[in-house]
Order: structure tokens, then C-alpha cells, then sequence
């Protein structure tokens, strides 16, 4: 067996991982999957590329190569303006749109439905946009370093990994550690008590949807820069992310990632050993199979 | 309402309420409990106990009518607000948080305080609550029927509120703990927190209320003192349905 699938697998894994955070936490407290929750990654990705070509016109030097890396400050800079306009968008879609329907109190396949539209209507205005050509960050090429045991990765492909790991520990104490996280979980488990307590259960839904949609932008950024940007990159991840999120356990963040993770080694393992058209299947059949065995996943609680 | 007079701890006037806009459950309640006074309401299933209380807590839409605590208008403030006001509120059923720990039980209540006074506030309560200061890492889903209640009870005085409303403290509970959860709430009031308490155990609540009302059909139709109430065998025959007894063997 080759060991670099372990690489490639984990380098997949986290950016899976980063993006059924976003998956996991809306399911837990708005109740329905967001099938959009994959077109905030494809956003995020575009607007981090808008801007940095952007600040790249205004300053060409911000376009030089950051040490090893292979890209220059202007990324970073879009990145950070990209996961406040993704932020920013998920508000928007909950406000016009999800919100509404809560008001309403509209059932779970309500919210489902509105969430295929939403996605469809996003993907067709960034394809609109953007067309439907692939798109880079940057054109440099970069030399994968070797790592040990005949794996190699290159250094914008560690900085994904390490990036990953410490925004899921950043979420996990954000959540276990600090009263807003306290409330996210009390609203997670019983909505109606958590008003009694005093949370102001608004307040934290619009926490979570600018957490998810962060953690969405980085996760898209980052399927940009160690693959491509295209109008169709979410929806292409939409499979891997639920699979994670379920796998996971629904509301566990380090549950998620430990999945996406899982689901990552398991792609790349496929890819070498059956065949690189088997690499689709593997996220569904890792789905049916939790929804069969373990419904509440890893980390998940079993619903009474 | 003269200057004299404290207002009310608590009041409702016509209060209408339910869950549908064109179902009232709640039909017209005017309602009124003094300070530091323990007021039971009793009434058979259905009668609209919960949905009443629940109403005033925020959690069912009040259609018309209007509800006061200590005299300030609170009809309209939302579920989260009330609590900063001065209302605690425990629910029926599923009253504690079973996924989080004992600490962040009352850490969650507690977080509305400033954050200068939570710690004290916390280690006050389990002075209250000797058997929770011993487990308060455990998973509150893990606590026993009359646990999970003296959580929700001490959950709710972490605010320290004036006003603290109860649905059904008792239900599913043996005697034994339901004497202990009564003479807690007793201690409670007694400290000056006037006290709500919608019953089905007649008998227990009777025993440690100074008033009782009777809920029928969304509309109150007794108000007395609780002493005169536990003597009167007709109105417990019309009004209160099943016995303590007759209703375990329901659940
Ligand atoms: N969530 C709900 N949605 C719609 N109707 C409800 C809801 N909860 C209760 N009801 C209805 O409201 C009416 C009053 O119910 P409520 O729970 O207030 O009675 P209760 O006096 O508390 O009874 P119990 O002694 O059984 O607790 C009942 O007809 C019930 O069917
Ligand atoms: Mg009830």
C-alpha cells in the first residue's frame, strides 16, 4: 500500500471535516440539514478570489509568494473579508428565507426543500458569475517536501491540515468552554428551556450560522487553493460533508472532524486499491451504512 | 392601587392564551398572588394549568388580556426576558438540560448574573443542595427522578428571583420525595420567594399552600384559602377529578 494516501486522505479529510462543523451545528440547533450549507463553502472560495485578484491589481506585490507558500499577502487579506461576506450571507438567507419559515413553524421537510432552493439559486448566480470554468488562486507550482516513508505533501497542503486541527480546537473550546457555548448547547437539546434560562435563542442561531459559514469559507478556500475553484466544488462536496457530519455524531464538532478525517483516508484508500472511479461511492456507502448500524454516529446521542 | 400597597408578586387580568390563534386554552384568568404567599392551582387534566403558567413564562402566545410582575407590565417581554425580571420557571417535563453536567446546569442559569457574582451565587446554591455539590461534574441525565427536580428547583433560584412557578414538581415521584421536594419549596417560600404551584398531588400541595385556586375548562373557578379547601369533599369531588392515588395509576 502506498503511504501516501494517508496524506492525501487526511489533507481531503480536513477540509470534509471543517465543512460538517458547519453541517453538524445547524443541524443540532435549527433541526433540518442544510443542503445549501455546501454552496457557503462555494461562495466563500469566490469571494476570497474576487478580492485577492482584486488587491492583487491594486498592489502586485501582494501577489509575491508568501515564503514557502504559493501565494502572497493578498490571499490571506481576501480570506479573512471573504469569511465576514460568507457570514454575512448566511444571515441574509436566514433572515429572508429559514427565519421566515421558523416563524411559521414550518416542518423539517419544509426547511429541507427551502434549502435545495437556496442551493440551486446560489450555484447558478456564482456560475453565472464566475462561469463555469475552473479557477486558481494562484498559478504557482510548488514542490511537494518529503515527509518520511515515502510520503510527500506540499507546504500549502500542511498549512491546510494544521489550519484545520486548530480551528476545530478553537470551535471544540469555544464550545465546551465559554457561555455562549453553553448556550448553543442548551438550545441544541431543548429550545423552549433554554428561553426559560434566559438564552436568547435568536442571538444564538445567528452565532451559528456565522460559525458555520466561517468554517465553510476556510474549508472552500482551502478546495480551492489544493485543487480549484468551480461553480459546482460544494456540490461536489455535499456527499463527504453529511457522511462526516453524520458519521460524526449530529452537534459533535470533534466527532465531525474525526469523520471527515475517517471519510478522507477512506476516498483515498478506495482510489488506490479498487479504482479512482469507486472514490463518489465511498461517502454513501459510509452513510447508509452508519444510518444503518449507528444512526447516531460516533460521538452522537441516540435519540430517545 | 394605592401607595400603601405593595402591588401584587404576581397578576393576570382577562388573560386569554393558547397555542393557535383561534383556540384559546386559557379563557380570561384573573389571577393574583401576594408577596412571599404560596398559591397552588389545582385542576383536572386538560383544565389548562400548564398552558396558563406556561403562558405567563412566555412559552405559550397570550392573545389578549395582560400579565404583571411586581406590578410591571410583562405580557409582551419575550421568554428570555422574564427571567431577568424576576420570574423563574420550571417546566413540566424535561425541565433540566440532560446532556449537560450538573455545574452547567446551574453555570447556564447563572450566565445572565454578572460575572463577578455567578461563582458565589452557584456555591450558594449547593449549600441548598448538598446532593448536587457531590455530583456537580455528572451528566444531569444521570440524576434520578427527585434529582432531576431539586436541579430544576436549583437551577431556578440561581437568579434569585421574587416570583418562582411550578408545574407539577411531583409527578412521577414516590411519596417519600415528594414530601422532601414540598418542604424544600416550603423553606423556599418561607425565605420570602412567593411561590406558583400547579398541582395534581392535592393532598402534599394543600398541606403547604396558603391559597388555592381551581382551574376548569381555561376558566378559574375556586379561590380560597388552602386550610377551608382540603376540609371541602364537594368541591375535591367537582372539581379535582382523580385522587393522588387514581392518577399514578394513569402514567
Ligand atoms: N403543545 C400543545 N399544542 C396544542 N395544544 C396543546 C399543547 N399542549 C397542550 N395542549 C392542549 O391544551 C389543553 C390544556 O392542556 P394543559 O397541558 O394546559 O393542561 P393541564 O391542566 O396542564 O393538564 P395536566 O394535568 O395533564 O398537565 C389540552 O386540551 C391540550 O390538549
Ligand atoms: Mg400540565
Amino acid at each position: 500500500m502506498n503511504p501516501q494516501i494517508l496524506v492525501d486522505g487526511l489533507i481531503a479529510g480536513a477540509m470534509y471535516g471543517l465543512g460538517a462543523i458547519g453541517v453538524t451545528l445547524t443541524y443540532s440547533i435549527l433541526r433540518f440539514a442544510n443542503f445549501a450549507h455546501s454552496e457557503l463553502l462555494t461562495f466563500g472560495a469566490y469571494a476570497a478570489l474576487a478580492l485577492s485578484s482584486a488587491l492583487g491589481v491594486l498592489s502586485a506585490g501582494l501577489l509575491a509568494p508568501l515564503g514557502p507558500f504559493s501565494f502572497g499577502w493578498s490571499l490571506p487579506l481576501a480570506a479573512i473579508t471573504a469569511m465576514a461576506l460568507t457570514g454575512l450571507l448566511a444571515l441574509a438567507v436566514d433572515a429572508v428565507l429559514f427565519g421566515r419559515l421558523r416563524a411559521r413553524r414550518s416542518s423539517i421537510i419544509v426547511m429541507v426543500m427551502a434549502s435545495f432552493g437556496a442551493a440551486l439559486t446560489l450555484r447558478s448566480l456564482l456560475e453565472f458569475v464566475f462561469t463555469s470554468k475552473p479557477a486558481y488562486f494562484t498559478r504557482e507550482l510548488q514542490i511537494a517536501l518529503p515527509l518520511g516513508g515515502g510520503m510527500r505533501a506540499t507546504p500549502d497542503q500542511l498549512l491546510a491540515l494544521v489550519l484545520a486541527i486548530a480551528l476545530v480546537v478553537a470551535v471544540h473550546l469555544l464550545l465546551t468552554r465559554t457561555a455562549i457555548g453553553r448556550s448553543m448547547r442548551a438550545v441544541s437539546e431543548n429550545q423552549a428551556l433554554a428561553g426559560v434560562v434566559g438564552v436568547d435563542v435568536r442571538r444564538v442561531i445567528r452565532v451559528v450560522w456565522l460559525l458555520g459559514a466561517v468554517l465553510a469559507c476556510v474549508a472552500g478556500i482551502m478546495a480551492g487553493l489544493l485543487v480549484q475553484l468551480r461553480p459546482y466544488m460544494g456540490f461536489d462536496l455535499l456527499l463527504p460533508l453529511f457522511a462526516a457530519a453524520i458519521l460524526g455524531g449530529i452537534g459533535s464538532v470533534p466527532g465531525a472532524m474525526l469523520a471527515g478525517l475517517i471519510v478522507g483516508l477512506a476516498e483515498a484508500g478506495t482510489v488506490q486499491l479498487v479504482g479512482a472511479e469507486w472514490r463518489t461511492a465511498v461517502a454513501f456507502i459510509i452513510l447508509v451504512l452508519v444510518l444503518l448500524l449507528r444512526p447516531h454516529g460516533l460521538f452522537g446521542r441516540p435519540q430517545a | 392601587m394605592n401607595a400603601a400597597a405593595p402591588p401584587p408578586a404576581l397578576a393576570t387580568r382577562a388573560l386569554v392564551a393558547g397555542y393557535e390563534r383561534d383556540l384559546p386554552i386559557v379563557r380570561g384568568v384573573d389571577f393574583e398572588v401576594a408577596p412571599a404567599e404560596l398559591v397552588v392551582i389545582l385542576g383536572p387534566n386538560g383544565a389548562g394549568k400548564s398552558t396558563l403558567v406556561k403562558a405567563i413564562a412566555g412559552l405559550v402566545p397570550i392573545h389578549a388580556g395582560q400579565a404583571f410582575l411586581a406590578g410591571a407590565d410583562i405580557t409582551a417581554s419575550p421568554v428570555q426576558e422574564k427571567v431577568r425580571h424576576g420570574l423563574a420557571f420550571v417546566p413540566q417535563t424535561e425541565n433540566i438540560f440532560a446532556t449537560l453536567t450538573i455545574q452547567d446546569n446551574l453555570q447556564l442559569a447563572a450566565d445572565i448574573l454578572p460575572r463577578s457574582e455567578q461563582a458565589a451565587r452557584i456555591a450558594e446554591v449547593y449549600e441548598l443542595f448538598p446532593d448536587l455539590a457531590a455530583r456537580r461534574s455528572a451528566c444531569a441525565g444521570n440524576l434520578s427522578g427527585g434529582q432531576r427536580q431539586m436541579l430544576a428547583v436549583a437551577r431556578a433560584l440561581i437568579v434569585k428571583p421574587s416570583v418562582l412557578i411550578l408545574d407539577e414538581p411531583s409527578a412521577g415521584l414516590s411519596p417519600k420525595i415528594v414530601g422532601e421536594v414540598f418542604s424544600r419549596l416550603k423553606e423556599i417560600n418561607t425565605a420570602g420567594i412567593t411561590i406558583v404551584l400547579v398541582e395534581q398531588n392535592v393532598k402534599a400541595a394543600l398541606a403547604i399552600a396558603h391559597r388555592a385556586v381551581i382551574l376548569v375548562e381555561g376558566e378559574l373557578r375556586h379561590d380560597g384559602p388552602a386550610a377551608t379547601l382540603a376540609d371541602d369533599p364537594i368541591v375535591a369531588q367537582l372539581y379535582l377529578g382523580a385522587t393522588p392515588a387514581g392518577r399514578e395509576e394513569q402514567r
